[in-house]
């Protein structure tokens, strides 16, 4: 190829590579809901579990604290805060203990006397009015006067104050300036809930950012300092751990890998040109799953990346069996069987997650093997044209010739390889510990003192629970809303007998329709009510004619429809009813949340007495679904196990040549596993991905170990080849087993590991047998 | 003292030094005293009487105990106000909801302490009268405070004050006799100028 038609092939497929990188980047929208890796819900209870796991107004909501050496200062800025994250648009609801009596809209003022159970007891007759006025009178003469007395003329039995009161939660914190404080009256506290599900880290982390910039413009004082808890907040922190953590190791193994490839093969344009199919493989990767699935997840994208990183192995390959007097493209051909067996199994072996049942999983799949095959494609038929002439060659390394020399004098004790297989599985049958990891969690773990502190503020603001959650689906609102009233005396005995320390529920906010239309069923209508108010006004201080607005309410609610969900749009009930009582598809659910479960067993009672009512308890059912979906995935995987057997004998068709190929790699696995589990680690679905990697890149090195003929020159060739390889991968997943967060140190171990074991097993059963069984191939 | 010197500037030479006033009240102020405290609203045809007593306690708060026409006792502790009265829910609420109580609360706390800079802090102050017959007058500062109380007055004879005075922009008020155990002890009308009389011990008429 001329020197012209080189360089023009190389710009065509930069050039490629860029418009369709440019194309990936306007289309693909990255999306970063972790439900995505969790299993899609096969029946209602997982669907409903997967819901309320992300939904749910609990995961939601973010306690905040605002402390500084003057309490009067974090009261001022609690309000200012509130009242400018209501205005964000990113919150659903923000509560710093600041009563909503001026909060609720004019228009809706009347409904007090439909929403406030006060009339279920006692009617607006003389008796209770009497009793009413006399207290107001005796108000009048306290220091609540000023206060109470604006209201007085329209709300003579004070009903609005009752219905703001009934709002409170239960057991609210102390009021210092009119706002929550923590027991210690150093922290004003608040609870928000956010527009964003819990877990969606992305929206998260937008709401996040609103958070600071509210705060910074409200803080009325420059010591103060915001402190927010919650499901979304410690995603926002973990996926910036997470993300700063695997960038910095990124960078430092991508420096390693520059100066390995430098120090391999002493040619700029070589490593230059080694990094080609890498990126083809990544844009023609997410151009495949953006195709196929619209959005990519952050994760698919982070994984992704590093498990196609097997596929800078392709071009070393071709590179270490460069040498003086032999065209890369004839190399290249020479190579092409052994290395097109390795591509195709290892997307064999991807395959797996494909039909793993989860969606995050399957993008990885589809990411993985197009990229890959790109790479192994991009290999064959376009890198060999682009290689310069080598001027070296790695055979002529004396170094190598020796490491050569002393491998073909190393034993070949196969029955090694049955004693390990024997002593792994023996192990980890008779261990008595469990070997998954079922716990999400577990592998982002949030710093033991900020789970510590969120009790804390938990306990301090009465917020309810993140593991349990009462249920409630039907038809209609109504009937939700029903179903919520019955519970409530029964929860409500169970907080009397300690059980429980609270519980918030919808009809608390809203009442049924039928309940409401019976309220107003019994209010008087103006005669009776005046003649009521007259009859009781005549032994009280009170000037006559000053109750004419509480007159005119009570004839306004008599003709008011009943109030349903679909009347608050707007109002501050909306939100409060809102993130109780939802509409999903064509049915309502009706969430109670609960604070201070002592006796889940007791509340599965409660729930087993209502129909239609379930007890979620999150972290158990999300437990279950894991471990559902692990056992899908191992099924997978051993089916693509089978299938990844198959190829390789497709292309060598010898049992004992695949044995011989297979064996370092299943052994590798087995070994890992006993290893880790030795260790203490249980096992997750990451540890599932990275094994799949370190068997893929383990049957890489068998293949070319065993292919290396019996040309000396050739093996090593093929030595120097698997060296790089493996030392180069060595290297990045080494860096990130250092890793303080499990699941980056999970994958980083179990690859590393992987590769030292792949690499020796290879060497020890690998290598070819030398004389006829070689020669007869 | 701008306050001070515009409210009293054409009786200056007569009018007694606040300083001087506030010294002489006896400290520590009593820990308990009998009053009796009558409430003017536009919403009442008549106003309303109540007597008891006030304490001080060493945790600083200040509890209102009415043992006349009924029982109540409202502890005023920091920021939080608590009522409690037989036969109904305790009632609680913060004074940023009750602007006129804390300014009420502040001016009284100032006076009997002796407190001349939270005097100022909240209030305009001037005096009139004399020695032996004094009034404080506290205008308040801040708009907020503006909104709800026009001004409180203090009345007093030598080193013991007697009436606090509040009146309110809507014409509303209250007035607070000390050591004055039942309203059998003020006049028998409780109109406002009768009772303001009563509290300048005539002097004013």
């Amino acid at each position: 190829m001329t020197r012209a038609r080189r360089g023009l092939l190389l710009v065509a497929w930069i050039a490629t590579v860029a418009i369709l990188g440019w194309i990936v980047d306007r289309h693909l929208v990255i999306g970063t809901d972790l439900r995505l890796f969790m299993p899609s819900p096969q029946t209602p209870q997982e669907r409903l579990i997967l819901e309320e796991i992300g939904e749910s107004p609990v995961s939601r909501m973010l306690l905040l604290a605002i402390s500084g050496p003057d309490p009067q200062a974090a009261a001022d800025t609690s309000r200012a805060l509130a009242a400018a994250l209501r205005a964000s648009g990113e919150f659903r609801l923000v509560a710093n203990g600041a009563s909503s009596l001026d909060a609720i809209p004019t228009s809706l003022l009347a409904y007090r006397y439909l929403l406030s159970p006060t009339l279920d007891e006692v009617s607006l007759d003389a008796g209770f009015l009497r009793m009413q006025l006399a207290e107001r009178v005796r108000d009048l003469a306290s220091p609540a006067a000023g206060y109470l007395e604006p209201w007085l003329p329209r709300d003579p039995t004070l009903e609005l104050l009752k219905l703001a009161d009934s709002w409170l939660p239960a057991r609210q914190p102390q009021l210092i300036y009119d706002v929550w404080f923590d027991s210690s009256g150093s922290e004003a506290l608040l609870v928000a809930e956010t527009r964003a599900a819990g877990f969606d880290p992305q929206g998260q982390r937008r709401t996040a950012d609103v958070l600071q910039r509210a705060f910074d413009a409200s803080r009325t004082d420059g010591d103060l300092r915001l402190e927010s808890s919650g499901p979304g907040a410690f995603s926002v922190l973990m996926q910036e751990r997470t993300q700063g953590e695997a960038q910095w190791l990124g960078s430092v193994s991508v420096v390693g890998m520059v100066i390995l490839l430098l120090a391999a093969y002493r040619s700029v344009p070589v490593l230059v040109l080694g990094l080609l199919p890498l990126v083809s493989a990544g844009v023609a990767g997410l151009a495949a799953v953006g195709m196929i699935f619209g959005t990519v997840h952050g994760i698919t994208l982070g994984f992704g990346f590093t498990l196609i990183g097997v596929a800078q192995d392709y071009p070393i390959h071709l590179f270490s069996h460069q040498h003086r007097g032999v065209d890369a493209r004839s190399s290249v051909r020479a190579l092409w069987p052994t290395l097109a067996t390795g591509v195709a199994s290892t997307c064999v072996a991807y395959l797996a997650f494909l039909f793993s049942g989860v969606r995050g999983l399957a993008q990885l799949s589809v990411f993985t093997i197009t990229g890959l095959a790109v790479a192994g494609l991009a290999t064959r038929f376009l890198l060999p044209s682009l290689v310069p002439d080598s001027s070296r060659d790695a055979a002529d390394s004396a170094l190598l010739g020796r490491i050569w020399h002393a491998i073909a004098g190393l034993p070949r004790p196969l029955w090694l390889g049955v004693a390990t297989t024997i002593a792994c599985v023996a192990y980890l049958a008779l261990s008595p510990r469990a070997l998954w990891e079922n716990d999400l969690g577990a592998l982002t773990p949030v710093p033991p003192a900020l789970l510590a502190r969120d009790a804390v503020l938990r306990k301090e603001l009465g917020a309810p629970d993140v593991r349990h959650l009462l249920v409630i689906e039907d038809t209609d609102a109504e009937s939700v809303l029903a179903k919520a009233a019955n519970l409530d005396p029964k929860l409500a005995a169970l907080v009397a007998r300690g059980l429980l320390e609270g519980y918030d529920q919808p009809a608390r906010y809203l009442p049924t329709r039928a309940v409401q239309e019976q309220r107003r069923a019994a209010l008087p209508d103006p005669a009776t009510l005046r003649a009521a108010l007259d009859e009781a006004l005549g032994m009280t201080p009170f000037k006559p004619g000053i109750f004419e607005p509480f007159l005119a309410d009570v004839e306004l609610a008599r003709r008011l429809p009943a109030l349903g969900p679909s009347d608050l749009k707007g109002s501050v009930f909306e939100s409060r009813v809102g993130s109780l009582l939802l509409e999903r598809d064509d049915h309502w659910t009706g969430l109670v949340t609960l604070a201070g479960v002592h006796d889940a067993a007791a509340l599965a009672q409660v729930a087993a007495q209502e129909p239609g009512t379930t007890l979620l308890d999150l972290k158990q059912a999300s437990e279950d679904l894991v471990s559902r979906q692990r056992e899908r995935m191992l099924w997978c995987l051993a089916v693509s196990g089978v299938l990844l057997v198959i190829v390789v004998w497709v292309a060598l068709r010898d049992m004992s040549r695949v044995r011989r190929v297979v064996a370092p790699m299943a052994l590798t696995t087995l070994v890992i596993v006993a290893l880790l589990h030795a260790t203490g680690v249980s096992l997750s679905l990451f540890h599932l991905i990275a094994l799949v990697l370190a068997a893929g890149l383990g049957l890489d090195y068998a293949l070319f170990f065993e292919r290396a003929a019996e040309d000396p020159a050739e093996q090593r060739r093929t030595l120097h080849a698997v060296i790089v390889c493996s030392m180069s991968t060595f290297l990045v997943f080494a860096l990130l087993a250092l890793s303080t967060l499990p699941v980056l140190r999970a994958i980083g171990i179990t690859v590393a590991a992987g590769v030292v074991s792949n690499f020796v097993l290879a060497l020890l059963l690998t290598r070819p047998v030398p004389g006829p069984t070689t020669n007869g191939r | 003292m701008i306050g001070l010197t515009l409210t009293a500037a054409p009786l200056q030479a007569a009018d007694p030094d606040v300083d001087t006033l506030l010294a002489r009240l006896p400290r520590p102020a009593p820990d308990s005293t009998c009053f009796v405290e009558i409430r003017y609203s536009s919403l009442l045809a008549e106003p309303l009487v109540v007597s008891g007593r006030l304490e001080h306690r060493e945790d600083g708060s200040l509890v209102r105990r009415v043992e006349w026409p009924y029982q109540e006792v409202t502890v005023l502790q920091g920021e939080s106000v608590s009522i409690e009265r037989a036969g109904s829910k305790t009632r609680r609420f913060t004074l940023d909801r009750a602007p006129e109580l804390r300014g009420m609360l502040a001016g009284f706390g100032a006076i009997l302490q002796g407190d001349r800079q939270m005097l100022d802090q909240y209030f305009a102050v001037s005096a009139q009268g004399s020695d032996a017959r004094w009034a404080i007058t506290l205008t308040p500062r801040n708009d907020k405070l503006k909104r709800h109380l026009s001004r409180i007055v203090v009345d007093g004879t030598e080193n013991r004050p007697k009436c606090f005075t509040l009146e309110e922009p809507d014409g509303d008020g209250s007035l607070m006799a000390l050591g004055v155990a039942g309203s059998g002890d003020l006049p028998a009308s409780l109109d406002r100028g009768v009772l303001h009389a009563w509290c300048t011990d005539g002097d004013g008429q």
